[in-house]
C-alpha cells in the first residue's frame, strides 16, 4: 500500500510544517532516490541531525531521475532552489562550478575532508577548492538472473571476453530466453555499453587523448571500434521486446520480475530491483549473480579497470551554513556504515567499508578499490549537452538508425562545438 | 489541433478606424484619459512577454551560452549551422509535414464526412457530435498519457487484441519504424472532433435556398454535395487546413507523453526537439536558433497562406 | 453512445452504412476514455489480463487513495489559481484595450492593432527560452505569476480582436448620448460595455481558461517546486514515480480530467461556441 504509506508520510509532513514555526532555518534536500528503504533511512537521518539541532529544518524533496537531469539547469536559477543537489560530478559539475551556482565549501569541511577516500572527494574538487561531498561508489557491470542462465546452459563464469557475451547472447535466444532487458527510453543505461567498450578498449590514455583532441578525438579509432562492437551485440537483437520505449525503472523493474537474463546496470540495482518489481520481492540473494564487463582482446584497458559513479551532494549558492553541517553529519562514519550495512552503498568515508556484510557488495567494493581507472559515466564527465549528445547517439546505434562512425563523429562534433 | 489559435488568423483587424466621436461633443480629455489608462497595460505585457522575447531569441541565438550570467561568447551564425547539420532537426521537420499531411488526407475528410452526417437532424446526432467533440478539450498532457497505455505493450489494448489474435504484442512506441504512427493516430483521434465542429457550425449557417434550388433543379444528393455544399465550405476548408497546420508547427505536449520524442527522435516535432535539444540542455544560444527558425516558419506560413488562399475574405 | 436510431426511412442501406460508420467512430473515441476510467477501478493483474472489460471486482480503494491525498487537491487548487488569475487578467486587460480599440479614435490606432495580432502567429514555444531567461530576471521564476503573466500575455492578441468586433455592435448611439450627458468612457465600459457584452466575455473566458488549465509547456519550464505545480506537471510526475503500475496512473487520469468533463457537460454550448468562436465568422 505505497499510497497509504504516501498518505502517512504526507501526514508527517504536514505535522512537521506546523512545528516548522518555530525553526529558524530550513535546508531544502533534492534527491531522486527512488529505494523506499534507503529513503526511510535517510529521512531518520534527517530526523535524528533535528533533534539534535533544535532550530534547523530538513526538508526533503524528491524528483524523478531524468525529470532532475533535464529542470537541474532551471532550478538552480529559482529563487527558491534547494540547497544540496544530488551530483554525479564530472563535467555536469565544472559546468555549475563554472556558472558559480555552488558553495565553496572548502573551509567548512576542513579537517572533517580527510576522513574521506581520496579519490571520491576528488571528484568534488577542482583547483583544490571542495564544491560538494561525495556518498557512494558504484561500478557498472552485468547482473544476471540464475535460474535462466541455468535454463540455457550458460555458465556465466564463463563470459570473459566480449565475443563470449555474444555467444552468451545467442544461447539464451536460442533457448528462448530474453537475453538483456535494458531502460533504452532513457539512453544512459544504453550508453553503459558503448563507454565501457571504450574502457576495454582504449583505457585511460585513449580517453584522455580525445579529451585533448588528439588521435581524431571522440571520432576516433577506439570510439568508433566502441560503437562497432556494441553493434555487433545490436544485431543480435538481445534486449527485451520494445527495449526502446522503456524507462530504467521500468527495466530494472523487469529484471526483478526474473523475466531477462541479464542487464548491464550500476551495482545497486542488485537491491534496488526488488523495490521495483512487481511483486516488490524481485529476486533473492540465491538467484541474482554479477559478472564484470567482459574484456576486448587486444585493449589496452586493464581488466580491473572500472566505469561507475561517484555521487554525492552539493551545496547551492546562497545556503545556509547548516546546509554543509548537515551534509557533514549525512556523510559520517556512523551514517555511511549504516547505509553500507544495509548495502545501498559502497561507502567513502574510510572505515565504513566495515559495514559491508554482503559478500556482493563486498566484491564490489574490493573491485573499486583494486581500479587504477575508474571511469565516471561519460554523459555525465563530459558535461550537460554533450554527455547528452553520447546518450543520443548510443541509443541510434542501438536502434539501428546511426552507424558507429556517425556516432563517434557526432560526440567528437558536439565536445568541438562545446555547447 | 489549434488550442492556441481558436480564432481565424485575423490580419482582418487592420480595418479604418471608425467612430468619428471627435467631430463633436465629447471632449479630448475623456479619450486620453482612457488611452492612458486602458492601453499600456495590454500593449506592456504584450510587448514584455511575446514581442521582445522574440527580438531577444534572434540576439541570444548569435552565443553559445549556458543561460548563467549574460551571454559573451558570440558565434555568429554558428548555431544555425549546428541546427541544420542536427538530423534530428530534419527528422522533427520531416514528422512536421507528416501531422500537416494526415491532418489533411485523414483528418479533414473525416471530420467533413461525420460533419455532414451529424449536421442533421436525427435522435442521437447532438450526442455523438458532443463524444466526438470531448477529445479536444482533454488537456494533451491527459491523452498522451491515456494512449500510452493503450498503446502499452504489457497492459494495453493494442497489446491485448494482439494477444488475443495469438501474436506477440508489438511496442508501438518504442520503435522507430512505428513510433510516429502511432503519435499520428492520436492526433487524428483528439483533433477530428474540432474541425468537424468547424464545419458543422459553417453547414448550419449556409443559405439552404441554394440547397433547396439545387434539388428542385435536379441534382441528386451527391451532385448537391459535390457541386453546391463543398464549394460553400471552402472558406471553413481553407480554416481548418489553416489551423491544422499551425497546430503542427506547435505540437509538444501530446508527444512528452507518448515518446518524448523517440526513440532515436523519430518522433520528435519542431518543439519537443527545441525542448529536448535547447531547454532541458540549457543551451540558449542553440535553443533560441531553434526558435527563431521555428517563428520564421509560422510567420512565413501565416503570411503566404493569408495571401494565396484567403484573399477573397 | 453509438446506438444510432434513424428516424427516417429505415430501409435505406446508406442509412445502415452510416449507422455503421458512426458507429465505429464513436467506438474509436469512446473506448480509450472507457479503458482509462474503468482501468482504475481494476487490480494491476486483472488490467494486463482485461483491459477492455467491466472490473470483475471493483477496486474502489485505487480512486479513494487519490481522492484523500493532499497531494491530487494540491494540484487542482494550483490549476485552479493559475487558470483563475490568467482569466481574470485577460478579459480586464484584454477588455480594455478592446474598448480603446473599438470606441476611441486615435492617432496609430490601426497600426497598434495589428502589432497586437502579430501574436496570432506564433506559439509561446518559440520564444521559451528568452521567456525563462526574462521571468527569472524579474524574479518570478516559481511564481505563479511567472506562467500567468505569459500566458495572459500570449492570450491577448485573439481576446481582444474577439472582444473588440463585439463591442464595435454596441450601438454607436448609445456612447454618444451617454458622452452628451456626461457619463465618462470609463463609466461607460463599466456600466454599459461590460454588462452588454457577457456572452462575448464568457466566450473569452472559457477559451482562455481551458487553454490555461491545460497548459503543460509554459509551467513546465517555469516552476520547480512540485507544491506549484497544476496538474499536467504533477500527473507527469505522478506517472514517472508509478512507472508502469498503470492501474493507479489510470484512476489518477481519470480524476485529473474530471473536472474539464465536467465543466464541459454542463457549459458545453459555450464551449463549442467559444472553441469554434471567430473562426467561423472567419
Amino acid at each position: 500500500m505505497r499510497l497509504l504509506r504516501k498518505l502517512g508520510l504526507a501526514a508527517t509532513a504536514w505535522l512537521l510544517a506546523q512545528g516548522a514555526a518555530m525553526a529558524d532555518t530550513t535546508v531544502k534536500w533534492l534527491h531522486i532516490e527512488v529505494n523506499p528503504a534507503q529513503v526511510k533511512i535517510w529521512e531518520e537521518v534527517a530526523r535524528a541531525y533535528e533533534a539534535s539541532h533544535p532550530g534547523v529544518k530538513i526538508e526533503m524533496q524528491f524528483l524523478e531521475n531524468e525529470a532532475y537531469k533535464a529542470k537541474l539547469p532551471t532550478i538552480l536559477q529559482s529563487k527558491d532552489r534547494p540547497n544540496i543537489i544530488y551530483s554525479w560530478s564530472g563535467g555536469v559539475l565544472k559546468a555549475q562550478i563554472e556558472a558559480d551556482v555552488l558553495d565553496d565549501i572548502t573551509d567548512q569541511v576542513k579537517g572533517y575532508s580527510d576522513t574521506l577516500t581520496p579519490a571520491a572527494l576528488a571528484a568534488f574538487s577542482r583547483d583544490g577548492r571542495v564544491y560538494g561531498l561525495p556518498t557512494a561508489l558504484s561500478q557498472v557491470g552485468f547482473l544476471y538472473n540464475k535460474e535462466l542462465m541455468a535454463k540455457a546452459n550458460v555458465d556465466p563464469a564463463s563470459i570473459k571476453t566480449w565475443d563470449d557475451l555474444l555467444a552468451a547472447v545467442k544461447t539464451l535466444k536460442a533457448a528462448g530466453v530474453t537475453p538483456i532487458v535494458v531502460g533504452g527510453a532513457d539512453k544512459w543505461p544504453l550508453h553503459f555499453y558503448w563507454t565501457h567498450l571504450a574502457v576495454r578498449i582504449g583505457g585511460k590514455p585513449a580517453f584522455d587523448a580525445a579529451l585533448r583532441g588528439e588521435n581524431g578525438g571522440f571520432a576516433g579509432e577506439t570510439f568508433q571500434k566502441s560503437g562497432e562492437l556494441f553493434k555487433q551485440l545490436v544485431d543480435l537483437q538481445p534486449f527485451q521486446n520494445g527495449f526502446l520505449g522503456f524507462k530504467n525503472p521500468q527495466a530494472v523493474g523487469y529484471f526483478g520480475d526474473g523475466k531477462a537474463a541479464m542487464t548491464l546496470a550500476i551495482s545497486s540495482v542488485y537491491h534496488l530491483q526488488r523495490a521495483l518489481a512487481a511483486d516488490k520481492v524481485g529476486l533473492g540473494e540465491d538467484k541474482i549473480g554479477w559478472f564484470d564487463f567482459p574484456v576486448v582482446p587486444g585493449g589496452k584497458g586493464a581488466p580491473s579497470d572500472t566505469l561507475g559513479g561517484i555521487t554525492g551532494w552539493l551545496v547551492t549558492k546562497g545556503s545556509p551554513k547548516e546546509a554543509v553541517d548537515f551534509l557533514k553529519y549525512f556523510v559520517s562514519k556512523d551514517v555511511q556504515t549504516r547505509l553500507a550495512a544495509g548495502n545501498y552503498i559502497v561507502p567513502v568515508v574510510k572505515g565504513a567499508e566495515v559495514g559491508l556484510n554482503n559478500a556482493f557488495m563486498k566484491r564490489i567494493a574490493d573491485n573499486l578499490a583494486k581500479s587504477n581507472y575508474h571511469q565516471n559515466f561519460y554523459d555525465q564527465s563530459l558535461g550537460p549537452s554533450v554527455g547528452r549528445v553520447v546518450n543520443d547517439v548510443t541509443a541510434e546505434i542501438a536502434g539501428g538508425s546511426m552507424s558507429p562512425q556517425d556516432a563517434a563523429k557526432a560526440i567528437e562534433a558536439a565536445w568541438k562545438q562545446g555547447n | 489541433m489549434a488550442r492556441r489559435m481558436a480564432t481565424s488568423p485575423a490580419m482582418d483587424a487592420v480595418e479604418p478606424a471608425i467612430a468619428p466621436i471627435a467631430a463633436r461633443g465629447p471632449s479630448w480629455d475623456g479619450r486620453l484619459t482612457v488611452l492612458v489608462l486602458f492601453l499600456p497595460p495590454a500593449l506592456l505585457l504584450f510587448t514584455l512577454f511575446v514581442v521582445v522575447p522574440i527580438g531577444e531569441a534572434a540576439w541570444y541565438s548569435g552565443f553559445n551560452w549556458n543561460g548563467f550570467g549574460r551571454p559573451t561568447n558570440w558565434i555568429g551564425l554558428d548555431n544555425y549551422r549546428f541546427v541544420f547539420q542536427t538530423r534530428a532537426f530534419w527528422l522533427a521537420l520531416r514528422n512536421n509535414g507528416l501531422i500537416i499531411a494526415v491532418s489533411l488526407l485523414v483528418q479533414l475528410p473525416l471530420a467533413l464526412t461525420l460533419a455532414l452526417m451529424l449536421a442533421e437532424r436525427f435522435r442521437g446526432a447532438v450526442a455523438l457530435r458532443m463524444l466526438f467533440f470531448m477529445p479536444y478539450i482533454l488537456a494533451e498532457i491527459a491523452t498522451g498519457l491515456i494512449f500510452s497505455f493503450v498503446y502499452d505493450g504489457d497492459y494495453g489494448l493494442v497489446a491485448s487484441v494482439w494477444r488475443a489474435f495469438g501474436s506477440e504484442a508489438p511496442h508501438l512506441l518504442a520503435s522507430t519504424d512505428t513510433a510516429m504512427l502511432a503519435v499520428l493516430i492520436v492526433i487524428v483521434w483528439k483533433y477530428f472532433g474540432f474541425h468537424m465542429m468547424l464545419f458543422i457550425a459553417a453547414l448550419q449557417s449556409l443559405d439552404k435556398s441554394l440547397i433547396e434550388a439545387a434539388r428542385i433543379d435536379g441534382a441528386t444528393r451527391s451532385q448537391t454535395l459535390r457541386h453546391v455544399v463543398i464549394p460553400l465550405l471552402y472558406p471553413t476548408i481553407r480554416l481548418s487546413v489553416f489551423f491544422a497546420i499551425i497546430g503542427s508547427l506547435q505540437l509538444f505536449d501530446l508527444v512528452m507523453p507518448l515518446t518524448r520524442g523517440g526513440p532515436a527522435d523519430s518522433s520528435n516535432t519542431m518543439v519537443s526537439f527545441l525542448y529536448n535539444n535547447g531547454i532541458s540542455r540549457m543551451r540558449v544560444g542553440y535553443g533560441s536558433a531553434i526558435g527563431v527558425i521555428l517563428f520564421m516558419t509560422c510567420v512565413t506560413f501565416a503570411f503566404s497562406y493569408k495571401r494565396w488562399f484567403m484573399r477573397d475574405e | 453512445m453509438s446506438n444510432v436510431e434513424i428516424t427516417r426511412a429505415p430501409f435505406d442501406p446508406a442509412v445502415l452504412y452510416k449507422a455503421l460508420f458512426l458507429s465505429l467512430v464513436a467506438i474509436f473515441v469512446a473506448v480509450p476514455l472507457l479503458a482509462t476510467v474503468l482501468g482504475g477501478f481494476k487490480t494491476l493483474g486483472e488490467l494486463r489480463v482485461n483491459p477492455f472489460g467491466l472490473p470483475r471486482h471493483w477496486e474502489w480503494q485505487n480512486y479513494a487513495d487519490i481522492l484523500f491525498s493532499q497531494r491530487y487537491w494540491q494540484l487542482l487548487r494550483n490549476s485552479l489559481i493559475i487558470s483563475t488569475l490568467t482569466v481574470t487578467l485577460t478579459l480586464i486587460v484584454a477588455s480594455m484595450a478592446a474598448f480603446t480599440f473599438a470606441h476611441v479614435r486615435f492617432y496609430g490606432s490601426s497600426m497598434l492593432l495589428s502589432y497586437l495580432t502579430l501574436g496570432l502567429l506564433f506559439p509561446a514555444a518559440t520564444a521559451v527560452l528568452p521567456l525563462f531567461i526574462k521571468v527569472r530576471d524579474l524574479g518570478l521564476l516559481d511564481t505563479y505569476l511567472g506562467v500567468v503573466l505569459p500566458q495572459v500575455a500570449f492570450s491577448l492578441a485573439m481576446s481582444i480582436l474577439l472582444l473588440r468586433r463585439f463591442f464595435k455592435d454596441i450601438p454607436y448611439e448609445l456612447l454618444e448620448a451617454a458622452l452628451v450627458d456626461g457619463c465618462s468612457y470609463i463609466k461607460f465600459f463599466r456600466y454599459v460595455t461590460l454588462p452588454l457584452s457577457r456572452p462575448i466575455l464568457a466566450t473569452v473566458g472559457t477559451i482562455t481558461f481551458v487553454n490555461s488549465w491545460n497548459a503543460y509547456l509554459l509551467p513546465l519550464v517555469m516552476l520547480n517546486t512540485d507544491a506549484l505545480y497544476p496538474w499536467p506537471l504533477g500527473i507527469m510526475v505522478y506517472q514517472g514515480e508509478y512507472s508502469s503500475e498503470w492501474h493507479l496512473i489510470l484512476a489518477f487520469i481519470t480524476l485529473t480530467i474530471l473536472p474539464t468533463i465536467i465543466l464541459f457537460l454542463l457549459a458545453q454550448k459555450h464551449i463549442v461556441a467559444g472553441l469554434t468562436a471567430g473562426a467561423v465568422k472567419g
